[in-house]
């Protein structure tokens, strides 16, 4: 494969006098189904290769993607690029440059424990059916179970014209578990989601019997639970909502392409925006989590970065392009889903760092609050607004946890919200999920329970 | 790589179908996919990059024993892999319990004449430096206008696309089209104040964009946002434009009127067929043949004809929308409504143009009606809304008050909170003005007595 890649970008350094050329040629088999009821709607697999071919021509970049691995046609793709990137170049004022990386050759092996290739489609759909099970017959007011399935296993073969290459697994296993309950008009909406790049091990600790009582267990509750107050509120957020706050308040306006597309953290750099309690890290690195990998689509190694410390701006997640502009190191953060599209800056791991309080002492002194315990989908605006749904909460009564409220969210100004961090407790919690941002990455985000002064809680009461 | 014509995409799909059944499926059906993409992106304002995408491959579905397989590739030039997958998806049907609601792939059917405006040539004579072109007319006209605005992405980008389906009912349909896109996302600074993000866009399936027009909007809406006031938390009278309304029914009544989500109580329109569901102004046509539309075509997904169906008729629901499977399961017929993401999908029920029938009232006629209200554009959070309740609760980022039937300020971090359903019943004018946004054919919507939490 090195051959044949090294032909292909010297097409690109010879005729275009490309600066830089990389191809990232894979193979990727997947087996996927959706169950809905204990109904699998059909089980699917499928095998796709080719290759994303990306040159830098006069400062601009030259992207393309085939559906194969065949020399002709990677050779022809190359050159369309370069042809596309020039004619790109034509309106440049600012030409694109990179920072410089030490070209890696490596070759990562993934050996799962339990590896999906090798377990049967009938054991991956038991598995589906076990959680539904769990969760239908947990109560007879679930009236819908639905669970998504997926496995993806392949090898990338990374290799640029810097004499960078690299041969790497990929491995991913992820399930999305939802239900709903019904009782006199009320619906509820209950979801779970879990992700591993270990193995077919991930239920073994992640079992389905746990997951289907914790999906079902959340549709009931919520069918006593009541609108809540919209307003300005202390809460306290559980590890899956800071984990959701991380990623999507503060995590993308760190993503260095955001920050300098206008986003609000570029004149921050060093700058105190945070409670002093406050420290986040972006981490490639942990063994098997869902946002994990050795090395990223353009070769540089995973790696753990600071971006909050004690409440000052410590750093960006950079590519090799976004480091150049801010003369900073690229981080691991460049990462394409599959070689349909081209590497972006994504998270890895994002979290915040655990502190001293237990949960108890979260709610002292929170006269009248929220608990936010699990999130419902979160979003961003590049001026520092976010949004963060929420499937499961309840009301803090002069300290103590009251009933259940449903259907809220919480809204705010990140670096406002940031400030009003004012306790962290000292547990820790990671969770899997899926980020989109024109395509889709794995990722994980977590964090300890904290306790925040004051949010805007969007409530129809 | 040239794009597929008619009958090598046709042979590629039967074939797959003949061998299906040779190897022992009791039904067979191919999705064969074949597509290019070109784009020119713009990023911090000036054009920087350039992606030329092809993708095909082929989805085969089979039937065994009444359970259901299925297995793509994206190597079609080799018989042996597509032969692959179709052992594949006859292994992952054999693994599968027997489905006893399965009554059988899709009918062959009469299809409507081709609807007009899905093809151009002159998309797919488009070259890169012509989308370079394009994008710097639109950026010229972002800037030239007010240097506190600024673009920060966006570009332009024409597709090709083209479909086979065949099945052993003797189904076998092709059809290709093509679409042509700008858009341009634009924020304001001034002194230490950033506005949200603000959005525009043109999207065709012939090549008829105005670039001009999305520049200068992207930063009229983004400079009309540098002003912000807040608002009291009240109940207010909400303008709620297409960006809006796209994000809000996608995940709440769009989910609603499909059949399966009636079926699995997961839509509070179960057993609301022929009643009120929404005010007299609302009448929705999911249309699949609607001319020029973004979703319009022949066929859907499984290859059965597209057609329009009645949604809502003056406030009354009139019909869900099926795809094959879920209508014989109930003895009817499918609405067109099967639809895929690409070779590697399944079909599920989708809107095709989800159309929302325009008023009379124009956009200047519509700001007119509104005292004390809010013009409501993008939604930050609409996904997170309780699917099956319609339950949401979101930020509006920007919205713009209005006083008066005039826009004075924008506001910023207002929520909007309530029930969609509720929401379709409080609808009491609806404009003229309409525009396709992905599956939305809609024009503006008033809405009365929505809850706003304010500062």
């Amino acid at each position: 494969m090195k051959d044949l890649l090294t032909k292909i970008i010297n097409q690109a350094t010879e005729k275009f006098a490309a600066q830089y050329a990389e191809v990232r040629a894979q193979n990727l088999s997947k087996t996927m189904f959706t169950m809905k009821e204990g109904r699998v709607e059909a089980a699917k697999q499928g095998i796709e290769n080719g290759a994303a071919l990306r040159v830098l021509v006069n400062g601009a970049w030259g992207f393309a993607s085939v559906g194969s691995l065949d020399q002709k046609v990677l050779t022809e793709a190359i050159l369309d690029a370069c042809a596309m990137a020039k004619a790109a170049s034509t309106r440049l004022k600012n030409p694109i440059k990179l920072a410089a990386a030490k070209p890696v050759e490596d070759h990562v092996v993934i050996k799962p424990k339990k590896n999906p290739a090798e377990i049967s489609v009938e054991d991956k759909i038991k598995t589906a059916s076990d959680i539904t099970q769990v969760a239908m017959k947990w109560d007879k007011r679930i009236k819908s179970c639905t669970v998504d399935y997926l496995d993806l296993a392949g090898t990338s073969y990374f290799a640029t014209n810097e004499g960078a290459y690299i041969e790497q697994d990929k491995l991913y296993v992820w399930s999305k578990a939802t239900a709903s309950a019904l009782q006199n008009g009320v619906y509820t909406f209950s979801r779970e989601e879990i992700g591993s790049t270990v193995g077919y091990e991930l239920f073994d600790t992640e079992t389905p019997q746990a997951i289907g009582e914790r999906l079902a267990k959340r549709a009931v509750i919520q069918l006593g639970a009541k609108a809540p107050k919209g307003g300005k509120f202390p809460v306290v957020l559980g590890p899956n909502v800071v984990g959701v706050f991380v990623h999507e308040a503060f995590g993308h306006l760190a993503e260095a392409d955001l920050a300098l597309a206008g986003g609000v953290l570029a004149d921050n750099m060093n700058k105190k925006i945070a409670s002093e309690l406050v420290t986040f890290y972006d981490d490639g690195t942990i063994e098997g989590a869902f946002g994990s990998f050795k090395y990223d689509d353009e070769g540089t190694p995973a790696q753990k970065t600071l971006l909050i410390k004690d409440g000052v701006v410590a750093g960006l997640m950079h590519n090799r392009e976004t480091a150049q502009k801010f003369d900073a190191q690229p981080t691991g953060n460049a990462r394409a889903e599959d070689f349909h599209v081209e590497p972006i800056i994504r998270m890895c791991n994002t979290y915040m760092a655990p502190r001293n309080h237990t949960f108890e002492e979260l709610f002292e002194g929170v006269k009248e609050g929220y608990f936010f315990k699990s999130f419902r989908g979160g979003q961003a605006n590049l001026d520092g607004t976010f949004q963060v749904g929420i499937q499961e909460a309840y009301e803090i009564v002069n300290g103590e946890l009251g009933e259940p409220i449903r259907d809220a969210s919480i809204s705010g100004n990140t670096l406002e919200t940031l400030l009003k961090v004012d306790a962290v407790g000292k547990d820790f919690e990671l969770d899997s999920g899926r980020c989109g941002k024109g395509q889709t990455a794995f990722i994980g985000d977590g964090g300890p329970h904290i306790r925040v002064s004051e949010v805007t809680v969007g409530g129809s009461a | 790589m040239a794009a597929l014509n008619k009958q090598t995409m046709l042979a590629l799909a039967e074939n797959a179908v003949k061998v299906a059944l040779h190897k022992g499926a009791a039904e067979a059906e191919a999705f064969a996919y074949d597509g290019k993409a070109t784009n020119v992106g713009i990023e911090r304002g000036q054009i920087m990059k350039t992606a030329r995408i092809l993708d095909r491959g082929i989805g085969i579905r089979v039937q065994v024993n009444k359970a259901i397989g299925f297995a793509y590739t994206n190597i079609v030039d080799n018989p042996t892999t597509v032969e692959d997958a179709i052992v594949k998806a006859l292994a992952a049907a054999r693994a599968s319990k027997p489905d006893k609601d399965w009554k059988g792939l899709p009918e062959k059917k009469t299809y409507a004449p081709a609807p007009e405006g899905t093809f151009d040539d002159k998309i797919l004579a488009l070259h890169a430096e012509d989308l370079v072109n394009l994008s710097t007319r639109m950026l010229d006209a972002a800037t030239e206008a007010d240097k506190r605005a600024f673009p920060i992405e966006g570009g332009a980008g024409a597709g090709y696309g083209s479909n086979a389906v065949a099945n052993s009912n003797a189904v076998s349909v092709f059809e290709a089209g093509t679409m042509v896109e700008c858009s341009l996302a634009a924020l304001a600074r001034e002194g230490n104040k950033v506005t949200p993000v603000c959005f525009e866009f043109a999207a065709e399936r012939t090549l008829n964009v105005d670039p001009e027009r999305v520049g200068k909007e992207a930063t009229r809406l983004a400079l009309s946002s540098l002003k912000t006031k807040s608002v009291e938390t009240k109940n207010y009278k909400l303008l709620f434009t297409q960006f809006a309304l796209q994000e809000l029914l996608y995940y709440t009544l769009i989910n609603a009127v499909k059949a399966d989500s009636v079926e699995r109580n997961q839509s509070p329109f179960k057993e609301k067929l022929n009643t009120k569901v929404g005010s007299d102004a609302i009448t929705i046509i999911d249309d699949g043949l609607l001319p020029g539309g973004l979703r319009t075509g022949i066929f859907d997904g499984e290859g059965v004809p597209h057609q329009k169906t009645p949604v809502i008729e003056k406030g009354v629901l009139k019909n869900f929308l099926y795809d094959n499977y879920t209508a014989k399961k109930q003895g009817r017929e499918s609405t067109g409504n099967a639809s895929r993401a690409g070779y590697l999908s399944t079909p599920s029920i989708e809107t095709t143009n989800f159309h929302i029938l325009p008023g009379t009232k124009s956009a200047d006629q519509m700001l007119s009606e509104v005292d004390d209200g809010l013009m409501v554009s993008y939604l930050q959070g609409a996904h997170s809304s309780n699917p099956v309740s319609g339950e949401f609760s979101v930020v509006a980022t920007p919205a713009w008050r209005i006083r008066n039937g005039k826009i004075e300020n924008a506001t910023r971090g207002v929520m909007l909170a309530g029930n969609i359903f509720e929401l379709l019943k409080n609808v009491s004018l609806v404009g003229s003005n309409e525009r396709k946004m992905g599956q939305l054919v809609a024009p503006w919507l008033i809405v009365e007595n929505v809850r706003v939490i304010g500062k």
